[in-house]
């Protein structure tokens, strides 16, 4: 039975099996490829996308559990290109490394700026704790989002 | 699994509890809940087989839901550590629990792993919310076709492992009462990783200030978490004294036949918890 799946505000239909990875079925059906494949264990939040507003694994989480729900990748924070104000802040602080784990990162600090009143570092750092950045860039990642809601607390 | 089978009968998505047992029911003791899946979908990783039926759980609506009333806090079994934590904050006596929901795993896991699924995971020995449930002498509802019973968590551990086709986790149920409780963990990194152990300990006070009432629960060392009785009849009836409750942790920790896993051996885990112990009952005497 084909799963009716909400990816970035469009309705798409999956031929995948229902316990399929939902980042599989992101990545190899319908080519969006902005969440990365790692660690397939919830441990490195380089596959996060958000699922209804707030971050999950898509590694671990059934395609068949996300039926019903609004699935936003990384993809969908950059319509035509233009960058969120997130996306630009981390461009003009030149955070980006490797590349590996920043989709999750974003995904991550997107639904914490979205979710939160009075964003400060030590509430990002925690916010970040399921996204491993192998170039160690944290500090960057958090000065750039702090510029966005709190210019004196970026170093 | 026959060749007829298809994949809506392989996975299934219950839409309240009855429609549950009745599905679980009918597939037989192949067919498994499935909750917010983090578990079981790590299967693979553990050489393990998926199994051949699963029943979808978490869109049950009754089972999202957190009731408190003066006499006890009920916890559907579909509801997050993230919507736990949240829900538990305001209430002092369950601090044992709302830390456990709050510094399990990472941010994501909490969105979707469940108490249940947390209770019902027979192979996870880190799980951090059953020993905070212990120690808050927790009891677990199941639910089957035939009617529902109630049973302590530590029995549930016990038998989980043989649950009826179509028996489920329904509900947690906390009772209430004037404790003091704290959840205590040792991550290899500060967080985001599994607990090498786990303490978890609630205790009541008379009025000069003695323990009269106590239960400590570890979790990680051992394959499935359990109360650690020795320990809690040297504290009974003595002030909270963190050093000698880590000294009495210390003469008991041979009770325990702590596991060897890739991120600590067993004796590492037993040698911790002393300065785990500690740290609860500084906590506790933080807790005024």
């Amino acid at each position: 039975m084909p799963l009716q799946l909400k990816i970035n505000g469009e309705e798409r239909v999956s031929i995948s099996d229902p316990l399929t990875p939902l980042v599989d079925v992101l990545r190899d059906e319908f080519f969006l490829t902005g969440a990365k494949v790692v660690c397939r264990e919830g441990f490195c939040g380089a596959c996060m996308v958000l699922l209804d507003g707030k971050p999950v694994v898509s590694c671990l989480m059934p395609a068949g559990l996300a039926a019903g729900g609004d699935i936003r990748t990384v993809e969908a924070l950059a319509p035509g290109g233009d960058l969120s104000p997130l996306q630009g802040a981390l461009e003009q602080h030149d955070v980006v490394q490797c590349g590996m784990c920043f989709p999750g990162v974003v995904i991550s600090l997107t639904s914490y700026l979205e979710h939160t009143n009075n964003p400060n570092r030590e509430d990002m750092k925690a916010a970040l704790v399921g996204n491993i950045c192998r170039c160690t860039g944290y500090e960057r990642i958090l000065d750039a989002a702090l510029s966005l809601v709190a210019p004196g607390e970026a170093r | 699994m026959p060749l007829s089978t298809t994949a809506a009968e392989r996975f299934y998505v219950a839409r309240t509890l009855p429609d549950a047992v009745a599905a679980l029911a009918e597939r037989g003791p192949q067919a498994t809940p499935l909750a917010g899946a983090t578990w079981i979908m790590r299967a693979p990783l553990r050489q393990e087989r998926l199994a051949p039926f699963y029943v979808a759980i978490s869109k049950i609506g009754s089972l999202r839901e957190v009731t408190v009333d003066d006499r006890e806090v009920s916890i559907g079994a579909c509801v997050t550590h993230a919507e736990l934590a949240g829900q538990l904050a305001a209430l002092p006596d369950c601090k044992a629990l709302a830390s456990a929901a709050g510094s399990a795993a990472n941010p994501a896991i909490r969105q979707v792993a469940t108490v249940g699924g947390n209770l019902c995971a027979k192979g996870f020995a880190a799980a951090d919310l059953v020993p905070a449930l212990l120690c808050l002498d927790a009891e677990v509802e199941l639910q089957a076709p035939r009617g529902s019973e109630r049973l302590a968590v530590s029995r549930f551990l016990a038998l989980r492992a043989g649950l009826e086709p179509g028996q489920i986790v329904r509900r947690v149920i906390v009772p209430r009462a004037q404790r003091r409780s704290v959840h205590i963990r040792l991550p290899l990194r500060k967080a985001g990783d599994y607990p090498v152990a786990i303490v978890s300990l609630a205790v009541t006070l008379n009025a000069g200030g003695r323990v009269d009432g106590i239960r400590a629960a570890v979790g990680s060392v051992e394959p499935t978490a359990r109360r650690w009785h020795e320990l809690e009849a040297d504290l009974l009836g003595k002030p909270l004294d963190p050093t000698r409750a880590a000294d009495k942790a210390a003469s008991h920790g041979g009770v325990f036949r702590a596991r060897d896993g890739i991120e600590a051996p067993g004796w590492y885990r037993v040698k911790v918890l002393p300065s785990l112990v500690r740290s609860a009952v500084r906590a506790l005497q933080a807790q005024a």
